[in-house]
């Protein structure tokens, strides 16, 4: 691997993001026995220039802490990260590098227009202050005081700052966090129109139908590493299939488990009491053979939603013990397929 | 240097009636109560007259009242995630600071212009350099709670908290022999105060360390005094803003 410096390589060849081993800790609370807590748990990441890139991952996976190494808002524990061929400080400082990040606090007694003219007047160079609050949809309350905006509201503000020094690289942090179906839909709107400029996205959410809806590409981050990284339709197609559940026979329940298994496609079986519920691609294939060999009564099929299929992909099971905290295979983290995780599939069985 | 920066937190400052009235009226009227009032405001000592030792004494408070409340509110708003959206900008934190420097001054020196306005109005009376030597020692000395503010904002992380700070420097101002002369085992007690170095300094020029009761306070006390309370309020502010940056 190539180490890319100097300014030349940075204003051209570059790749917007380049994430190289890199991992976050952070000390434990004070008086707690706890190890420190592994954040972001080595991720390698290249993001070309002009993708849009969704981050999916449920609360908690390390998407923020991630996007804070990207920004130079904090400093790897190990491992680098490079905006651009350079170190994210000087990338921010350059202006090529912007975001509207989930705690980018405000001052709340300034106007949204003054709050946009003082962070412009830190750029050397920046876009028109009424131009920028005109792309970001705030010219109707441009005199309001930020305590009086709602959310959405101020969320449209921190992306007027976003875009005063034109940036190539935009980030945005869970953009849409706290905002009602209707912002939401409108922050996104305006989103679209901003991009066909050609600029680099990444955005950490954990709406999936967001990353379906505005991304290109999506890397799903589950306790601080990538689980999975590919086209978005790509993804979501490994994300969605079919849950088959049935009761069967308390004998040779475990003989059936290996069996059902053993099948292609099938992702995941479990036990739950009587039941076992089986996550597969091909459901006719399961169903025959737990309601033929296997002796299965009741038998259920639901599709499952896109929702239910991303948290059980990720982990996030409330439930499930020895389930996303637990360890994973350090292997295989650029992937395109999801089912592909040996490890990962291993813990979702029980 | 950034003018337009600096003029918008100058507005956001003024924005806020009630610490301006903390800040700047209140001292202005314990003055015209202590100070313009009592039989013996004609009264010289040192290079002037009991008037304007009091007038000295309240705009002294005014100033660190201001600088608490702003390094606090500095300290609180970085930390409610300001910090972070000025992290994303080229502002560099040196001028930052510097620019939180200008308007601590400037805010600090509002209570001392207007109290000495009130004291030359009302009969405090001393010789020209005096005048302007006290003003410009509340004014620099006062920077020193300044970093006291921040260390109470970068603790607590409230505004309540910073509030609260404020609010202390009545505690302080009245253990730092400003409000009322000490004399006895509290006087002993309060040269080890905060505020005593800083008030004795600014009233230097005038009593040239003597008090009521006829004892006088070196310089070097005095020095000392306001050196050490810095250092203390300084690796305090340093160790906090330390803690705060690890759990970020």
């Amino acid at each position: 691997m190539t180490t890319i410096s100097g300014t030349a390589a940075g204003a051209s060849g570059a790749p917007a993001i380049e994430l190289r081993s890199l991992t976050k800790s952070f000390p434990p609370r004070r008086g707690s026995h706890d190890e420190r807590v592994r954040a972001v748990d080595g991720i390698d990441l290249l993001v070309e220039p002009g993708e849009v890139v969704a981050f999916l991952g449920p609360n908690g996976a390390g998407k923020t802490t991630a996007l804070d190494m990207v920004l130079g808002l904090t400093e790897p524990t190990s491992g680098t990260a490079e905006v651009f061929g350079r170190t994210p400080r000087v990338a921010v400082r350059s202006g090529s590098v912007s975001a509207v990040l989930q705690t980018g606090g405000l001052l709340r007694d300034l106007t949204v227009r003054e709050t946009v003219r003082m962070i412009a007047s830190t750029y050397a160079v920046h876009a028109p202050v009424d131009e920028v609050i005109d792309r970001a949809g705030v010219s109707g309350i441009a005199d309001r005081r930020v305590s009086k905006c709602s959310g959405g509201e101020q969320q449209r503000l921190r992306f007027a700052l976003a875009l005063l020094p034109d940036p190539r690289l935009l980030v945005l942090d869970e953009p849409t966090a706290g905002m009602d179906v209707t912002a939401r839909r409108d922050f996104w709107e305006t989103m679209h129109a901003d991009a066909s400029s050609g600029r680099t996205v990444v955005f950490a959410t954990h709406y999936l139908e967001e990353a379906d809806a505005f991304a290109d590409r999506i890397v799903l981050i589950a306790a601080g590493r990538i689980v999975a990284d590919g086209p978005t339709d790509e993804i979501r197609s490994r994300a969605s299939g079919r849950t088959v559940s049935a009761t069967l026979p308390t004998e040779g329940l475990l003989r059936a488990v290996e069996r059902l298994r053993d099948l292609p496609g099938v992702r995941s079986v479990e036990e739950r009491a009587a039941r076992v519920v089986v996550t597969a691609s091909d459901s006719d294939v399961v169903a025959r053979l737990l309601l033929g060999e296997l002796g299965g009564t009741d038998l259920e099929i639901v599709t499952a939603g896109l929702e239910e299929a991303f948290m059980a992909l990720t982990g996030d099971d409330r439930d499930g013990p020895g389930l996303g905290g637990g360890p994973v295979d350090p292997r295989g983290r650029r992937m395109t397929a999801l089912h592909a995780d040996p490890t990962h599939e291993e813990e979702l069985v029980r | 240097m950034n003018a337009t920066f600096t003029l918008l937190e100058m507005r956001l400052i003024t924005r806020d009636w009630g610490g301006m009235f903390f800040t700047a009226v209140l001292p202005a009227f314990f003055y015209l109560i202590f100070g313009s009032t009592v039989e013996s405001r004609g009264q010289s000592i040192g290079n002037g007259n009991v008037a304007m030792y009091v007038m000295i004494s309240m705009a002294a408070y005014g100033a660190v009242t201001a600088t608490t409340s702003i390094g606090g509110t500095s300290a609180v708003e970085r930390q409610q995630g300001w910090g972070r959206q000025l992290g994303l900008t080229p502002l560099a934190d040196s001028s930052y600071i510097a620019m939180k420097a200008v308007i601590a001054m400037t805010v600090a020196a509002v209570p001392i212009l207007l109290t000495f306005t009130l004291g030359a109005l009302t009969g405090a009376r001393g010789s020209a350099w005096t005048w302007v030597l006290s003003a410009v020692l509340c004014l620099v000395c006062s920077a020193v709670f300044a970093v006291y503010g921040l260390l109470v904002g970068t603790a607590f992380r409230s505004e309540a908290a910073v509030g609260a700070a404020s609010g202390t420097m009545v505690i302080f101002a009245f253990l730092g022999n400003l409000f009322i002369p000490l004399s006895g085992p509290l006087l002993t007690i309060a040269k080890f105060t905060p505020l005593y170095g800083y008030a004795g300094l600014a009233r230097y020029p005038l009593s040239e360390g003597y008090l009521s009761d006829g004892s006088q306070d070196p310089l070097w006390l005095l020095v000392l005094n306001v050196v050490v309370w810095l250092l203390l309020f300084g690796s305090a502010a340093v160790y906090f803003v330390r803690r705060g940056r690890e759990r970020q």
